[in-house]
């Protein structure tokens, strides 16, 4: 296996992260190589720009941790989008105290639904999940009528969305709880052992006892739980929930989880790199609006980038 | 007669092993050859290497005299040599019609011309009685003997000269295999030369004029029907000096049962299977390959859906719908604690069920994953803590299991594809010795194996017994089954067709039973 000196030394499942880290700094460095040249200052390196991307990454970050885990053992989800308009709108129109538990209630019962119908009926997870997502979507215009809720994000969605402690705001503290909860789970629970273990060869997980359908199972219900908390979050960011909230979120979180170094087919990835590939998104995003990218630009170099990325890490796959 | 095929020195190797070794072979036109010999003979070799699926590493074969070089199985068909392979070559979700012409498909003006195509697999059809099976049917929806016979149709339709046909009857119901009699007779008739595989010796002995012995990939003898007895052939079938090391066996007192099958059945692979093993004790399962053994493991341990039967451990009736429910099966109290409790107590799953599958390569590990990984798998909820893995009781768990192995591995990080076949196959079994298994099943556990570690799981096994396990062990090397079991249960047509044990545990004993030879004995024991 032939690797850039750079990189040698680190494992396997580090490098992509290296890799996507190294590709962040260089986001950032043409960006402000372009505003300097074109304005003569550097705000991509002010930290006040900087906890802005966290924070918009935070809603990435939380649904691509929950996507993860069902790619590790080789699914998707994709109910996501409608998933998180559903928890916002769920929370916004509960109100009071019981809008973040009826929210989450939300994600646990499509979480429920998809593990049941990937898990116990064999229903291959693309097809099962875009169905749950479209009978979402249909129940969520049947409840609203069709038009933009009227009702708002209570004062709890908002302090753990936008407030903030100390210049932070609390999105990327809520984004950093998960991530806890997520490097815990993955590395020191059986549970995680058991989701490496199904994405590498179910047969083989299941003929050593693993208990496959319940660890799928619970990994549709986490991924449900984090989509319908990013909408939440997101609500409480806009104010408001509305229709369609959730559709620019499903993409970029499987790309995020890819470009992180998780193989597509499961059962190998760290979760550090999920975290550094939503960055890379997030900047990338943002470094080419700033540079005044043309929408079709943008959208061109952005798949580009994307595609570069997963060249780089199948080749290591290969080998 | 003249010769038609005829093969000069063919060998071929796979890894270490001469799966043929300078075979000089000869089959005649307007005649039925059978090919005998023990599973790992060559025959399947020798059959793939004919039908230009495997290319020999050297030797000539000659057709009609012209001399053959079979790059690919349709340059085999357009010499007019045709296979019809025991695992069966058709597109379950095509029709029949669209199957038998798959290859060569009538056509007109450069379309498939779907009412030739029908009608040339009516045709072929009625040429076998099988005028019932409607072309237009999806092959999924015949059963598995007629879907056998459209696999002959469609070898007929490539008009052959040399019709290799093996364990094609394995799958036949009565009917279709008298059909399959009087094609091959009146194939015969018209020239066409037959190589005829078959473990059924009845079969043969009815349809073979001449017939070969294989073993261990030579060509051991040829001769023509009725010139031996069926005796004098399993004697040539056999005749080999053992070279496997086996620990002594004990003396077996009447131990207490430990394992207790009664009327295992399933779908129409096992029929009323009863069986105990004492603790203690090691029990082969001998016989063909493909009578049940696989079965019979899988259904003990929770992998079959629908096993009628009853299975007791210790002395208690069992219900096994899972492996999770197969490893703690054992477990004295109920569901105690799950797991939970941890810390000192030491939970361990203890006295269940342990399998160490067929393939161990996509059944038994997970092959990019590290050997600790690997190694713990089975045994999670012993390791952990609630929720959280024991890192601590991990470490120690891993090194006792390599140490005790004697797994060679490098650091236990390294993932588990990088040792060799024999280690690999250790770190199945230390998996499983993890969980304290009070029954272990083994599926064919020595092959592609080298010799030495052999020689460890043999004395391993039998540790593993004196401490009070209970073994069940599959193995298609008859020499092993002699070698390490105190008893050897031998599957005919899903049914135990007999018990061999002490002086009557012979060679001879088990290929006669392997083959049903004596007919009158009764259908189970």
């Amino acid at each position: 296996m032939s690797r850039p000196a750079l990189l040698s030394g680190l494992s396997p499942d580090d490098r992509p992260t290296a890799i996507a880290g190294l590709f962040i700094l260089v986001i950032l460095a043409a960006g402000t190589g372009y505003t300097l040249s074109k304005f003569g200052n550097a705000p991509l390196l002010q930290p006040g720009y900087l906890l802005q991307q966290l924070q918009i990454g935070a809603f990435l970050g939380i649904v691509a941790a929950g996507m993860m885990l069902v790619i590790l053992i080789s699914q998707i989800d994709l109910s996501v989008p409608w998933t998180v308009a559903a928890g916002a709108m769920t929370a916004t129109a509960v109100g009071g105290p019981w809008a973040i538990p009826a929210g989450i209630a939300v994600g646990v019962c499509v979480g429920v639904v998809n593990g049941i119908g990937v898990a116990y009926l064999r229903i291959p997870s693309m097809i099962f999940t875009l169905g749950v997502n479209a009978v979402m979507r249909g129940l969520m215009v049947a409840h609203t009528g069709g038009f933009a809720p009227q009702t708002t994000a209570t004062d709890a969605m908002r302090f753990l969305a936008a407030d903030r402690t100390l210049g932070v705001p609390h999105a990327i503290f809520m984004w950093l709880a998960v991530s806890v909860f997520m490097v815990v789970l993955l590395r020191r629970t059986a549970y995680g052992r058991a989701i490496y273990a199904i994405g590498n060869k179910e047969a083989a997980a299941y003929l050593s006892g693993v208990p496959t359908r319940r660890v799928t199972l619970l990994a549709f219900v986490i991924c449900g739980v984090c989509a319908s908390l990013a909408g939440m979050l997101l609500a409480g960011y806009a104010t408001k929930a509305y229709q369609g909230m959730g559709d620019a979120y499903v993409l970029p979180a499987i790309a995020a989880v890819v470009i992180g170094g998780t193989n597509i087919l499961g059962g190998r990835g760290s979760y550090l790199g999920t975290v550094v590939g939503v960055i890379l998104i997030v900047l990338l995003n943002s470094v080419l609006s700033i540079m005044e990218m043309p929408e079709a630009g943008r959208q061109i170099i952005y798949g580009l980038v994307i595609i570069l990325m997963l060249l780089v890490h199948g080749r290591e796959g290969g080998a | 007669m003249e010769q038609f095929l005829v093969l000069a020195g063919v060998s071929k190797r796979y890894g270490g092993v001469r799966a043929l070794d300078n075979v000089d072979f000869a089959c005649n036109r307007a005649e039925v050859h059978a090919v005998l010999g023990e599973n790992g003979a060559g025959k399947s070799t020798l059959i793939k290497t004919i039908a230009g699926v495997v290319q020999p590493d050297a030797g000539t074969m000659t057709l009609d005299g012209k001399k053959l070089s079979l790059r690919t199985p349709q340059a085999a068909n357009d010499a007019g040599i045709v296979c019809i392979f025991q695992e069966l070559s058709l597109l379950p979700d095509l029709s029949v019609a669209d199957n038998i012409s798959i290859a060569r498909p009538p056509r007109r003006f450069g379309l498939i011309d779907l009412r030739a195509q029908r009608r040339r697999a009516e045709e072929l059809l009625a040429g076998i009685g099988c005028e019932d099976v409607n072309p237009m049917m999806r092959v999924r929806d015949l059963p598995l003997s007629r879907r056998q016979m459209v696999e002959i149709a469609k070898a007929l339709g490539k008009d052959p000269r040399l019709l290799i046909l093996d364990e094609a009857t394995s799958a036949l119901t009565g009917a279709d295999v008298e059909r399959v009699y009087a094609m091959l007779a009146r194939l015969k008739a018209s020239g066409v030369a037959v190589l005829y595989i078959s473990h059924r010796m009845h079969e043969i002995e009815a349809l073979a004029d001449r017939l070969s012995v294989f073993r261990n990939g030579r060509h051991i003898e040829t001769f023509g029907r009725g010139e031996r007895s069926p005796d004098q052939i399993v004697q040539l079938m056999i005749g080999r000096e053992i070279s496997a090391q086996f620990p002594p066996k004990p003396p077996r007192a009447e131990a207490p049962p430990m394992l207790e099958i009664k009327g295992l059945s399933w779908e129409d692979r096992l029929h009323g299977v009863s069986l105990t093993i004492g603790r203690g004790e090691i029990v082969g399962l001998g016989g063909l390959d493909g009578q049940g053994q696989k079965e019979l493991l899988l259904a003990l341990f929770g992998v079959l859906k629908q096993v009628s039967g009853e299975i007791r451990i210790g002395g208690r009736r069992k219900t096994i719908g899972s492996p999770a429910d197969a490893m703690t099966a054992g477990r004295q109290t109920g569901g105690a604690s799950g797991g939970a409790n941890g810390g000192q107590a030491g939970v361990r799953s203890g006295g269940g069920i342990a399998l160490v599958p067929e393939d161990r390569k996509t059944e038994g590990l997970m092959l990019p994953m590290s050997i600790a990984e690997n190694l713990v798998i089975a045994s999670l909820g012993a390791l952990s803590n609630g929720p959280f893995m024991n890192t601590g009781r991990e470490r120690v768990a891993v090194a006792d299991a390599i140490s005790r192995l004697q797994i060679k591995v490098g650091r236990d990080s390294d993932a588990v594809h990088t040792l060799s076949g024999g280690n690999q196959q250790k770190v199945v079994i230390a998996k499983w010795l993890m969980t304290e298994p009070a029954v272990i099943l083994l599926n064919d556990p020595t092959r592609g194996i080298d010799v030495g570690t052999k020689q460890e799981i043999y004395r391993l096994l039998r540790e593993l017994a004196d401490q009070g396990a209970a073994i069940l062990f599959y193995s298609t090397d008859y020499d092993e089954l002699i070698g390490s079991c105190d008893r050897v249960a031998i599957l005919y047509d899903g049914r135990i067709v007999r018990e061999l044990e002490g002086c009557a545990l012979t060679e001879q004993a088990i290929i006669a039973a392997s083959l049903n030879l004596t007919r009158t004995e009764p259908a189970h024991v």
